[in-house]
């Protein structure tokens, strides 16, 4: 028998993206409706289609969802937004939120409407929906009645704040979440070194919001499918989820009413371990301003060993003296004079001269990288974090990956999104029996 | 030595205002207006979790990451879903256990058994999770965790790319022994790759590596540098994405394969994941996303500006919102309602988007919002139905009514800790939620449970084994 | 843009020149807590100024000297835009070419294969696609 293969190459082989579609699928034949807007709901409903579901996506007619009409500087955006409107686009804004997805369109507003939900929903294992509470209710397709139709149906609503309690009135904001449940006013540069709360440049909230609803979706699934037959009605607040993530500051406010503050680039728990500013651009000639600005790096050396290691490359050797147990240099008034000696070291370097005098001696190190040096970088190329995508509707597409690799059914990206109403004949005739010419009539008088 | 008069300001004790009841909060409201939000509470209530089910009650996982909290999160996210949950830490703990911020001692609580320390981060994310200890640097440890792993349906590990293949645990081994495993290894960058981890990498390496530093913060052009999350967010996002591949590859097991797979998360690509448009933008034009800081390159009005007494976020991207946060603002300042509505090249939406145009839109509304704390302005702006709210603080945050009363934050009388305020799991379900059981363990307390449960071992085995150091 | 009745704002973070009538607009998060010298981009008007918590607490008075720290954007007495370099601070810039203000036209990804990022005709479509992308995926 040969040997066998080193680890990284077993792994790289294991996890290739490229090998990704001769394995199965871990939801083949699992249907998910998704009647969502925005990034909350569609994600959740995205990660089950990079899963293999079939995954529905309802939209307004013509016109599609709101999300479809945001992209940034208002520049780039992919043609058509629909057969009705081809001279219109949809923006990059909708762009991640709905992968693998097949795209329908249907006016809840119309009576026709609710029956051809009914019967899609028949025919689903899930419904991921995120207006208003009560909305679908009102519509006679909330959880109440689509159980009654399919109990097997796992029924998840997402949304900012719920649908109970003082503020189940109040809309749903990615940054409002952020701002409410308390992650933006700790992350950015502490107030008495002039900073200011900083938003996450992610749809923090919603984007990984809706991963924690799809784990929900998951685990209710797995339970029906192994457990109980039985499906559930699931809420996912954003705003709750973001307060899930702070940390030690709740348990810390509670008991001794200590409230947790900005910290900026470093780290509350550990020095050195933080990022630090170095003086010289990595592109000073380029004429993109995203280049030609200085670079950041992180350093980490908050073991004695490794902390000594870097007071001697930059020269600091009495800093190993005065902070040489890590109880000393944590400290907050400590912190400062550490990072301020590093940064005053990494003025007149670039940041790949930093890392490479750091990875000399042996410490840990990161330069920070915008989106082109995360693009062409070939570490996320060869992992497939980002990829180019042979997309069916837009052509040569560069897009992220998915978020985890499974060996044996890993999840995958198929094609990237669809105008509005690609697929009604699709879905409707196919789902619903619908013929040809009904398909056209309801399309022309734009109930779907 | 502890500083015994710690802290030295009163403590409110939670909540310092109490929690509404159902009556005041939907006080006024008609029967049938009352009637949507009380049959959810009904079905949703976490005060009746305990006489539901869970979703997880079959599945046993074991947790053997250290020094990263991606590891625990992850399993942090299937033990609130009711999986039987070990985790297992090296005898001298997982070092996450000792971290406290700034080094405060005094932040740790100490449980009532031992009055052994535990940081509050590590204690956060120590939820429904039992302790055991073993020294997987050992051979002896080793050949321990090969009869462990015999009972378990998950094993999480974070070691250095290739450590536990070197040492006959890795998955190719595992899967051996026993091959219904689903082994999932999480860590910042991954196993394999010109970049792949480098043993003690830590996030925010993840969050630098990924793009998403370089996206966060104020842009140069307003005096800001690249910004880490205040948490070690990637982890987090990382740890939720690999559970839900450890979930999918349960329910594949389970319904299809009988087998169990190799699970491979990283916190980096996570947040790649969900850096939404940073890679079709880059790949039409070239386009680096710019940080933006706490305005948006897609939407006006969709920021955080000053105000009177902190932050205030405002959202209205379409006309209907528009229209109506300028008539707000007019209701004190009509100069400034004018100057907007005079301006002829912001009536159409798109127009608003240049960032010439987002400075003139923020620096008038700021202008009315230096006079509003971020009540008042949250007031005024909702009686125009135009949704807003202030950047809270943490204490605002375990204060706010709505987060009480729906328990997105709560304070759980635990057997070893005392009382302790924590952010709620947010798996709420109507048939099989999420739900807090205990929030912490001192280092190895279910020794003796586990090791006689699992693999027979008694008293004296155990002690030999404490002996040697293996346990 | 009408010349005659222009709103009037009350000093603050909108400063109008009291030579020129341009407005600059003094944006929330740089001058929030700032003391010092801006100018009028209009006409390059020295003022001093001190804000503290977004309040004007001093000024703004006509000096000299240089300025410190420029408006993010200002308006001339008409209403028309002031942008020029050194008269405003840079625009945070994803490109090397400044923001159009318009869709932009491309049909080539970034390593030069077809993309359909233009507006299309009904003609050019094949169902839901450009015609010139279903072609690339004909067998």
């Amino acid at each position: 028998m040969a040997t066998a293969p080193d680890f990284e190459t077993y792994c790289q082989e294991l996890f290739d993206h490229k090998t990704a579609f001769g394995k199965p699928e871990v939801l083949k034949g699992y249907r998910v409706l998704s009647c969502t807007q925005y990034i909350l709901g569609p994600s959740c409903a995205s990660y089950l289609g990079e899963l293999g579901a079939e995954v529905i996506k309802i939209e307004a007619p013509r016109r599609g969802e709101p999300m479809r009409h945001t992209t940034p500087f208002n520049e780039p955006l992919l043609y058509p937004l629909s057969r009705w409107a081809p001279e219109a686009g949809t923006g990059l804004g909708f762009f991640g939120a709905n992968f693998n997805e097949e795209f329908v369109s249907l006016d809840f507003h119309r009576p026709e409407a609710r029956q051809a939900m009914s019967e899609l929903a028949a025919k689903s294992d899930v419904m991921v929906q995120n207006y208003r509470p009560g909305t679908f209710d009102r519509w006679g397709i909330g959880y109440q009645h689509l159980s009654k139709v399919n109990p097997r149906l796992v029924y998840q609503w997402l949304g900012g704040f719920g649908g109970w309690g003082p503020g189940r009135v109040r809309a749903s904001y990615d940054i409002l979440g952020q701002a409410q449940g308390g992650a933006f006013g700790i992350t950015g540069e502490a107030a008495d070194r002039g900073g200011t709360p900083a938003k996450h440049t992610i749809w923090l909230a919603d984007y990984w919001g809706g991963m924690m609803a799809a784990v929900q979706v998951l685990a209710a699934l797995y339970w029906r499918d192994t457990v109980s037959g039985e499906g559930t009605f699931i809420e996912y607040s954003q705003v709750h989820g973001v307060t899930r993530m702070l940390e030690y500051a709740l348990p810390l406010y509670g008991r001794y009413g200590i409230r947790r503050e900005r910290w900026g680039n470093w780290d509350t728990e550990l020095c050195v371990h933080g990022i630090i500013q170095c003086g010289k651009s990595s592109y000073p000639d380029s004429k993109n301003p995203q280049e030609a600005e200085v670079g950041y790096i992180l350093v980490t050396a908050h073991t004695d060993e490794d902390f000594k290691k870097l007071c001697d490359v930059i020269g600091r050797k009495d800093l190993a003296t005065t902070y040489a147990k890590h109880d000393d240099r944590v400290k907050a008034q400590n912190q400062e004079p550490v990072y301020e000696a590093i940064e005053a070291w990494a003025k007149d370097k670039t940041k790949e001269d930093v890392a490479k005098l750091l990875d000399k001696a042996g410490i840990l190190n990161q330069p920070v990288w915008n989106a082109k040096e995360v693009s062409e970088h070939p570490h996320w190329k060869l992992r497939g974090a980002v990829q180019w995508i042979d997309d069916p509707m837009y052509g040569d597409i560069h897009a992220q990956g998915p978020a985890f690799k499974m060996s044996d059914t890993p999840p995958r990206v198929k094609w990237t999104m669809k105008p509005v109403g690609t697929d009604n004949e699709k879905v409707y005739g196919r789902l619903l029996g619908w013929s040809k010419s009904k398909i056209a009539e309801m399309e022309d008088a734009e109930v779907i | 030595m502890a500083d015994t008069t710690f802290p030295k300001h009163k403590v409110l004790p939670w909540p310092a205002v109490p929690i509404p009841t159902p009556d005041e909060v939907y006080r006024g409201l008609t029967d049938q207006a009352k009637e949507y939000p009380l049959s959810l509470e009904a079905q949703l209530r976490q005060s009746d979790n305990f006489k539901k089910p869970e979703n997880l009650t079959t599945v046993r996982v074991l947790d053997v990451s250290k020094g990263m909290i991606i590891g625990n999160w992850c399993s942090s996210m299937l033990s609130e879903l009711g999986a039987d949950t070990i985790k297992c830490e090296p005898p001298d703990g997982d070092p996450l256990r000792w971290l406290t911020p700034f080094g405060r001692k005094e932040y740790m609580f100490k449980d009532a058994e031992t009055g052994e320390p535990i940081g509050l981060h590590f204690l956060h994310e120590m939820r429904n999770k039992q302790s055991i200890t073993l020294d997987l640097e050992k051979e002896e440890g080793r050949e321990l965790l090969k009869k462990l792993v015999v009972h378990f349906d998950v094993l999480i590990e974070n070691y250095p790319p290739g450590q536990f293949d070197k040492w006959g645990i890795g998955y190719r081994q595992l899967k051996e022994i026993n091959p219904r495993l689903v082994y999932a290894w999480v860590g910042q960058k991954g196993q394999w790759g010109p970049s792949k981890d480098k043993p003690g990498n830590l996030d925010p390496t993840a969050q630098a590596s990924c793009g998403f530093v370089h996206g966060t913060g104020l842009p140069k052009e307003f005096g800001g540098r690249p910004t880490r999350s205040a948490m070690w967010m990637a982890d987090q996002a990382g740890g939720t994405s690999t559970a839900m591949g450890i979930l999918a590859s349960l329910l594949y097991r389970d319904k299809v394969s009988g087998k169990g797979q190799f699970v491979e998360g990283t916190a980096a690509e996570a947040v790649i994941r969900i850096l939404d448009y940073n890679w079709a933008w880059y790949g039409m034009d070239g386009s680096i996303r710019p940080r933006y800081g706490n305005w948006d390159l897609a939407i006006n009005i969709y920021a955080v500006n000053p105000c009177k007494d902190g932050y205030f976020m405002v959202g209205g991207g379409h006309d209907r919102l528009w229209y109506r946060i300028w008539r707000t603002v007019g209701q004190t300042r009509a100069d400034l309602e004018d100057e907007i509505l005079d301006d002829k090249s912001l009536r159409v939406v798109v127009a608003r988007l240049p960032h010439t145009k987002q400075v003139k839109t923020y620096t008038v509304l700021a202008d009315w919002q230096k006079d509003h704390s971020r009540a008042d302005a949250m007031r005024e702006l909702l009686a125009q139905q135009v949704a807003s709210g202030g950047v809270n603080y943490v204490d605002e945050v375990a204060e706010d009514p709505h987060f009480k009363y729906r328990g997105h934050v709560d304070q759980f009388e635990d057997r070893l800790y005392g009382k302790v305020l924590y952010g709620t799991t947010p798996f709420i379900q109507h048939k099989a939620p999420g739900r807090l059981k205990w929030i912490g363990r001192p280092l190895g307390y279910d020794n003796e449970e586990i090791y006689l449960k699992l693999l027979g071992l008694g008293g004296g085995d155990l002690a030999g084994l404490k002996k040697r150091g293996v346990v | 843009m009408s010349s005659e009745a222009r709103t009037t704002i009350k000093p603050g973070l909108v400063l109008t020149c009291t030579k020129c009538s341009s407005k600059n607009f003094l944006d929330p998060y740089p001058f929030w807590n700032f003391q010092g010298n801006t100018k009028c981009a209009g006409c390059d008007t020295i003022y001093a100024v001190k804000f503290v918590k977004g309040q004007l607490v001093s000024g703004p008075t006509v000096g000299s000297g240089k300025p410190d720290l420029l408006p993010g954007y200002a308006e001339d007495k008409n209403g028309a835009g002031i942008t020029g370099e050194g008269q405003i601070r840079p625009a945070p810039q994803a490109r090397p070419d400044p923001f159009s203000g318009k869709q932009k036209q491309i049909s080539q990804s970034v390593r030069g294969k077809p993309v359909s990022g233009h507006p299309l005709k009904k003609e050019e479509l094949v169902g839901s696609r450009a015609k010139f992308i279903a072609d690339l995926h004909r067998i």
